[in-house]
This record gives C-alpha cells, sequence and structure tokens, in this order.
C-alpha cells in the first residue's frame, strides 16, 4: 500500500489484530503478519516494528495473553484472548464497521437535490 | 518446508544483539526473523541470500526505532507506577524470564525461611547436646520445649521453603 495507506493502518491495526485472535483462537507474531498478507492479496504487510508494540501494548492493557512453547529450538510467544479482549474485539470490530460505512457516505457524490419538479 | 539448524539461529541471534534489541523482545524476534528466513527460503533463496534480505529490513535503524516506540508506547501508566515496586521499574524492558527478577522479588521471603530454619535447627542442637551430657530425656523439661520449638521452627521452614518452589514453577509455567 502507499506510505498513505499506513496512516490509515496505523489507527486500526489494535482492530485487525484482535479481530484475527478472535477468528484463529492462538496466533504468534509472524503467523498474524502472514495471514494479514494473505487475506489482503499483499495489499497490507506488517513489519515486525509495527506488530510488536501493539502486541506488548494489548498484553499491558489485559486484553492479550502469552504463552511460550519452544518450536524448533526457539522459543515461540503465542497470543490469546482474555474474556476482555474477546469483548473488547467485538466492539472495536463493529465500531470500525461503522466508521467504514460513514465514510463511504463521505466519499460518495454529493446527491444531486431534484425533489419537487 | 525446511527449518534452520541451531548454528544459523544462532547469526540471527548475534544480528540482534549486535544492533541492541531489547533483552525482553530478542527471543520473538529471533523466532519472527527465523520464520522469515525460512520463508525466504522457501521460495528459493539461498540461505545467505534469504539472511541478507532479513538483515536489511531488521537492521540496526529498525531495531533501535522499536526501542524508541516501545519507550514511548509502552511505559507503565501512572497508575501502575504508584504500585510498582523498584524492582518492577529497574527491570521494565529487560528479561524477566532470565531470572535476577525472580530472585530479587523473592529475596525477603528467602531471607527469612533462612532465618526460622538455622534457629531452628541451632535449637534442636542445643537440646540434643544437653541430652548427652544430662543422660536422661523428659519433654517437659527446658531442653525438652526447645527441642519441640526447634522442631516445629523447622518443619515451618520446609514448609514455606516447599510452597515457595511449587508457586516459582506456576510462575515459570506461564
Amino acid at each position: 500500500m502507499e506510505p498513505s495507506g499506513n496512516e490509515f493502518l496505523r489507527g486500526t491495526l489494535k482492530t485487525i489484530v484482535l479481530k484475527l485472535l478472535t477468528e484463529r483462537g492462538r496466533m504468534y507474531g509472524y503467523e498474524i503478519t502472514q495471514s494479514v498478507k494473505e487475506r489482503t492479496q499483499g495489499e497490507v504487510v506488517l513489519t515486525f516494528g509495527a506488530l510488536y508494540p501493539v502486541l506488548h501494548k494489548l498484553q499491558q492493557e489485559g486484553l492479550l495473553i502469552t504463552e511460550s512453547v519452544e518450536v524448533d529450538g526457539r522459543l515461540r510467544k503465542y497470543y490469546t484472548l482474555t474474556p476482555r479482549g474477546n469483548e473488547t474485539a467485538l466492539q472495536k470490530v463493529s465500531d470500525f464497521e461503522r466508521f467504514v460505512e460513514v465514510m463511504k457516505h463521505l466519499l460518495q457524490p454529493a446527491p444531486v437535490l431534484s425533489m419537487g419538479q | 518446508m525446511e527449518k534452520l539448524n541451531p548454528q544459523q539461529v544462532a547469526i540471527l541471534y548475534r544480528h540482534l544483539d549486535q544492533n541492541g534489541t531489547d533483552d525482553a523482545l530478542i527471543e520473538e524476534l529471533l523466532d519472527h526473523l527465523a520464520c522469515e528466513v525460512e520463508h525466504f527460503m522457501w521460495i528459493g533463496l539461498s540461505f545467505e541470500m534469504a539472511l541478507e534480505k532479513v538483515r536489511l529490513e531488521a537492521n540496526a535503524k529498525a531495531v533501535s526505532h522499536l526501542r524508541d516506540v516501545y519507550k514511548i508506547e509502552l511505559t507503565m501508566t501512572d497508575e501502575q507506577l504508584r504500585q510498582a515496586s523498584l524492582d518492577d521499574i529497574v527491570f521494565e524492558f529487560r528479561n524477566k524470564a532470565y531470572g535476577a527478577y525472580d530472585l530479587r522479588q523473592e529475596y525477603r521471603k528467602s531471607l527469612r525461611t533462612a532465618l526460622v530454619l538455622s534457629l531452628g535447627l541451632s535449637m534442636m542442637l542445643v537440646a540434643l547436646l544437653s541430652v548427652f551430657s544430662n543422660r536422661n530425656w523428659s519433654y517437659m523439661s527446658v531442653w525438652g520445649a526447645m527441642w519441640m520449638l526447634g522442631l516445629v521452627a523447622v518443619a515451618y521452614a520446609a514448609g514455606t521453603w516447599f510452597h515457595q518452589r511449587i508457586q516459582h514453577k506456576y510462575r515459570m509455567a506461564e
């Protein structure tokens, strides 16, 4: 996506991560970036620099819990939603859907007033 | 899908370490980069080329930028700061799992347990010595009372130690 796209992305990153976790249950960082890439056909590419601060912020807020598992001799950290995280995810997704709706109205050309003729 | 061997993972680890990655982040970033390298190798690059690509992405600038983001975004809130101990503040952004954080957290408890244990043991020893010198034993005497008290202290210390160990295991498993 273009650089201006990144600007829009920044505000929705939390929502994206929460939404993915409601669907998939348990994910690790790289898996999240791959999943986002696949579903947007490569339009949205999350760098580790963007993703991990968001994940750890959500963890600090008590919306995610982590679990470290050794895979191929490396420690892999899996993230899962807490019950509160689940609620927040639903809330954020519906808020975002409403926002997109509103934005669509805003982007449509203003209807021409042709009543009473 | 081809997996990296420990030597190749070690090369990545050194790269992250030299670029100044935070202790608390390094394991997770290592896994992330290793996954990326494996992905590049899977689509047909050699390890060296895949490594170079990932190195370019995770260069010193990116890593230091990440650290700055953490300092701004993830510092403790005022609420947390009010409740945080000195240990929490010192160990923020550092690797708590390594062990030093735990040792410091448990220090007071361990000291108390050790004190009770040594007190109990020495009381038992004194009582025992008195038995040998007097050649008679009664629970109703001063020495008998001392023996019992020592026994209780040792039992208490052993119990606390055991409890602490279980708690520690539970924390490590998190």
